[in-house]
């Protein structure tokens, strides 16, 4: 019998042009010579989307029939950017779409610019969500992410004078193709009200909760393409509206504008993203937030269990939920909630059921950035749940007793509501007390959980806790967002990579090929050409693509030390301007992140980026060797761009702070080298790597913790021992970089020298000056920086979020997904 | 608000005629509820079956009638669609009530 003949590309791109001609007509109501760009981005999509709608459904069809174990990933921020190429690549159509877009006189480029990104998230935290979804769909893990409609995602970034300025960022403003609004599937979420003990069945004293209000959680699902286009999964965002049902008695009671003023306030809870680093303590809306999508996610999960089974026994073998960070913690009372309440288990089955099926994922080691919710807090919107809680901590206190008799200051270390002060619900505890399994990101954070965040949690149960470090999805950082680096690499190792990036070993001996090195270069200059491009028209600044591109793009903070950065630019200024020393290299020093709106701190080093740029850029005596731009508005779309064009890339938390960065994992895998610190993934990264193919400088984490802890840090002394950082201290005392406002960064220095530097900056500036003058000599050699860069592409098969879910899989969620790695992997399979 | 009220033996039957109890009737069905429960010593069987909604007011109507009742007698729900008895058990109020299909097996329930 002959085999199943496949449409010829052809057949494929004419039926695509009547797909896209059809949605024209009637989806838009347009002819095709009235469109504007974005509407033409609309019908495009929406042909895709045709596509991806039946392998949704069969998607659905296959978990069913096979009854699938499910996974879920519960996630405050989903930062997916631009849906479309991506699709179109994990599709396979990509140049199918192309071809027939261009027969159409339309250049797909232009198209896809029509997007508006999904920024649904602040950074590191929710991009890594977006990578593991597309990861899961591309295994065929059954693998669902839940999170929130927001209404208004992460701000538009606009810079004004040299300062930061917000704008809302209205995504839906002009409608998506890809969300699917589900309002059938509504879920009743109930809140605030009051407990009340009353005498019930058998005489047992039981607390009712009553006085409680509701709000709806409405689903809008955005499909998910694995590569190959074979699974297509769902990512659930709920979107809060008011209950005209439960709220009739308001509309009936004729004050009508009263009636929509709780409407509004009601929906006010899916309105905006929380920019990170500026919830307010104790914030109610926040809290409600975080309760809302838990609470849509946890019925909908237990009801879609229950559709297909009888009782709920099984549950946890097969479901799992995976926490991402504390945000989603109030899972652990809301599963049990729904679990007992709503479904009839007594307390020792419904926890059994609990810890089985959570695992929880810390992202962070700053103390003062985990979750606490003031009890009264909790209490007032939330009481039954912090019963639950309260109960759940009653429990964990008289283990810890059995366990460590006598040792009261452990069983308040650990308790979950801590009564110091004013009493307060540790969301890191009842994540850690309610999960099977808590892993850190990178293997240096997963330590220092064990070791300095949470210790006692590691004595009472260390079988819980375990590594995964981090990862990236290929699929958009290479073969989507550098498509000419993606080719290369497919003509010389096969197409293999985009679902195994440890294939990309096979690049190795290629870096001692002149002829591949000169591709490869080649490439890289024409992505810096691209970036150049950008950097003119949004920064309004001039680039020589064979300048060093040294770049730093990520969320600013503080302990990001952007500031080492600019600070670096000011040294090399003054060497050129004071001592007439010639920089060994011309570089292009850019920037770009944004800043919390309140994080007053991070917005002032984003002026004094700007204004040392704007020093720089326009005094004739550096011309040709410094130039320095912040590129305002970083998303996802914009990263795709600028990692490409990246030689340098600057990973230089203080150590010991950054819970394992990605961004350095794209920037390596387009062919940058790292300048780091031993932090976060860096760690791993330098392994990976090999030594000699990173610039690594700077402080190690146990030697700060160490300075920390015998309060040995002495900045002001490094300062007087040192000219050259006095040289470059001082700079920030005058006018040199703030004319108009002299002093203006004068606060940076008394941080610096009185507030006692508590990034480290002095620590570690001369090892830094002197590492990046390594970087400089290296980058006069063309032929030696591009072979350790094609080294560091070879080599970045283990930071694929494909190793990452795999690990996932296998060693927390307890299935073991398709698709082989070269890689040694897991071979649990339950 | 429309009750409807039938005695069987020492139980009170009360059909509610009202396809929501919510804050709209909650206060005056927790007043008739207290009337009936102070005028008789019978317990009472409350039917929902013509009920297709009720909300926290009304829930709260509801135990109010229970407290007034006393722990000597008790309150009996019937006839609650899924939806009601979603609600009742999101409140805990099964844990309270007896909660049962119909009338019959409300009063079966009374008899043993």
């Amino acid at each position: 019998m002959d085999s199943p003949v496949q449409p010829s590309a052809a057949f494929e791109a004419g039926s695509f042009r009547y797909a896209i001609l059809r949605h024209v007509r009637y989806s838009l109501g347009r002819e095709w010579g009235e469109l504007s760009g974005r509407e033409l981005f609309h019908a495009v999509s929406l042909a895709v989307r045709d596509r991806i709608v039946d392998a949704m459904l069969a998607t659905e069809r296959r978990y069913r029939e096979r009854d699938e174990k499910r996974v879920y990933y519960l996630s405050m921020e989903f930062l997916m950017g631009r849906s479309l190429g991506n699709n179109l690549h994990n599709l396979g159509l990509y140049d199918i779409c192309r071809d027939a877009l261009a027969e159409m006189g339309v250049d797909i480029e232009e198209v896809e610019a029509g997007e508006v990104d999904a920024a649904l998230g602040n950074g590191g935290l929710g991009r890594l969500a977006a990578c593991f979804l597309d990861s899961m769909a591309s295994l065929d893990v059954p693998g669902f992410g839940y999170g929130i409609h927001y209404e208004y995602g992460l701000f538009e970034q606009r810079i004004d004078n040299g300062c930061q300025k917000e704008l809302p960022d209205n995504w839906l403003a002009l409608g998506t193709p890809w969300v699917m609004e589900r309002s059938e599937e509504q879920v009743v979420v109930p809140l605030y009200g009051h407990l009340e003990a009353m005498h019930g069945l058998q005489g047992v004293e039981n607390s009712v909760w009553l006085d409680w209000k509701v709000m709806l959680g409405v689903p809008h699902d955005m499909p998910v393409v694995g590569h190959g286009g074979h699974t297509v999964n769902v990512l659930r965002l709920y979107a809060a509206r008011a209950s005209a049902e439960f709220d009739m008695a308001i509309f009936n009671s004729g004050d009508y504008l009263e009636a929509v003023r709780q409407k509004m306030e009601t929906e006010t809870v899916s309105k905006v993203l929380y920019p990170s680093d500026s919830v307010e303590k104790g914030k109610e809306l926040r809290l409600i937030q975080e309760y809302f999508f838990v609470s849509c996610a946890i019925q909908n999960i237990v009801r879609a269990y229950l559709r297909d089974h009888d009782g709920l026994q099984g549950f946890a073998d097969k479901t799992a939920i995976q926490l991402n960070d504390t945000h989603p913690a109030m899972a652990v009372a809301e599963l049990m909630r729904v679990l007992m309440d709503e479904n009839g288990l007594g307390w020792d089955d419904a926890w059994n059921i609990t810890q089985r099926t959570l695992a929880y994922t810390n992202h962070t080691l700053l103390p003062e950035a985990l979750e606490r919710w003031p009890r009264s807090l909790v209490e007032r919107v939330l009481p039954r749940h912090l019963q639950i809680i309260e109960e759940v901590d009653r429990r964990l206190q008289i283990e810890v007793r059995a366990r460590f008799p006598g040792d009261e200051d452990l069983v308040r270390r650990v308790a979950i509501v801590d009564h110091h002060g004013e009493p307060h619900v540790r969301m890191a505890h009842l994540a850690i007390t309610g999960s099977h399994s808590v892993n850190g990101v990178a293997e240096l954070h997963s330590q220092l959980v064990k070791t300095h965040l949470v210790p006692d949690f590691h004595a009472l149960w260390p079988e819980r806790f375990n590594n995964k470090t981090n990862g990236i999805t290929q699929r958009r950082w290479l073969l989507a967002s550098n498509p000419a680096l993606a080719r290369l690499v497919t003509e010389a190792v096969g197409e293999g990579w985009t679902t195994d990036l440890d294939v990309l070993r096979d690049l190795e001996p290629l870096a001692d090929d002149p002829g591949f090195r000169q591709q490869f270069r080649q490439i890289k200059r024409d992505n810096k050409l691209r970036l150049g491009r950008i950097i003119r028209d949004t920064a309004r600044v001039d680039t020589d693509a064979s300048s060093l591109f040294d770049i730093q793009a990520k969320r600013i903070h503080e302990y990001k030390r952007q500031l080492l950065l600019a600070l670096y630019v000011v040294h090399e200024y003054l060497g050129i301007v004071l001592d007439g020393r010639m920089p060994i290299v011309p570089r292009t020093f850019v920037f770009a992140g944004k800043a919390a709106p309140g994080y007053w701190a991070a917005k002032q080093h984003i002026r004094f980026i700007n204004a040392v740029a704007q020093v720089v850029n326009h005094d004739p005596r550096v011309q040709g060797m410094l130039r320095v731009a912040f590129v305002p508005n970083f998303r996802v779309s914009l990263a795709e761009r600028i990692y490409p064009g990246a030689d340098l890339s600057e990973q230089i938390s203080t150590a010991g702070m950054e819970a394992s960065g990605t961004g350095n994992m794209k920037f390596a895998l387009n062919g940058a080298l790292t300048m780091g610190t031993l932090d976060g993934a860096n760690i791993e990264i330098r392994e990976e790597v090999g030594e000699e193919n990173i610039f690594i400088f700077g402080v190690r984490a146990d030697e700060i913790a160490s300075l920390r802890q015998r309060q040995a840090y002495r900045p002001r002394e490094l300062y007087e021992r040192s000219p050259v950082i006095q040289r470059i201290v001082d700079v920030l005392d005058g006018a040199l970089f703030s004319p108009e406002e002299p002093g203006q960064f004068r606060w940076i220095k008394q941080t610096l020298l009185e507030g006692g530097d508590p990034f480290f900056l002095l620590a570690d500036i001369e090892s830094y000056i002197v590492t990046q003058e390594s970087a400089s000599r290296l980058f006069l050699d063309a032929d030696a920086w591009t072979r350790k860069a094609i080294l560091n592409v070879a080599r970045m098969g283990k930071f694929s979020s494909d190793r990452t879910i795999r690990q996932y899989a296998a060693e927390i969620w307890g299935l073991a997904p398709q698709g082989a790695s070269r890689r040694r992997r897991p071979s649990v399979r339950v | 608000m429309k009750l409807e009220i039938k005695n069987h033996d020492d139980v009170l039957v009360v059909r509610l005629y009202e396809s929501r109890l919510d804050s709209y009737i909650a206060t005056e069905f927790r007043d008739e509820m207290d009337r009936l429960a102070k005028s008789s010593r019978s317990q009472i069987v409350l039917d929902l079956s013509g009920v297709e909604f009720v909300d926290s007011s009304g829930l709260g109507a509801i135990v109010t009638t229970q407290k007034r009742l006393g722990r000597e007698r008790d309150l009996v729900i019937c006839g609650a669609n899924e939806s009601v008895t979603r609600l009742f058990k999101l409140a805990r109020l099964d844990k309270i009530f007896q909660i049962v299909t119909d009338v019959n097996e409300a009063l079966a329930a009374r008899s043993n």
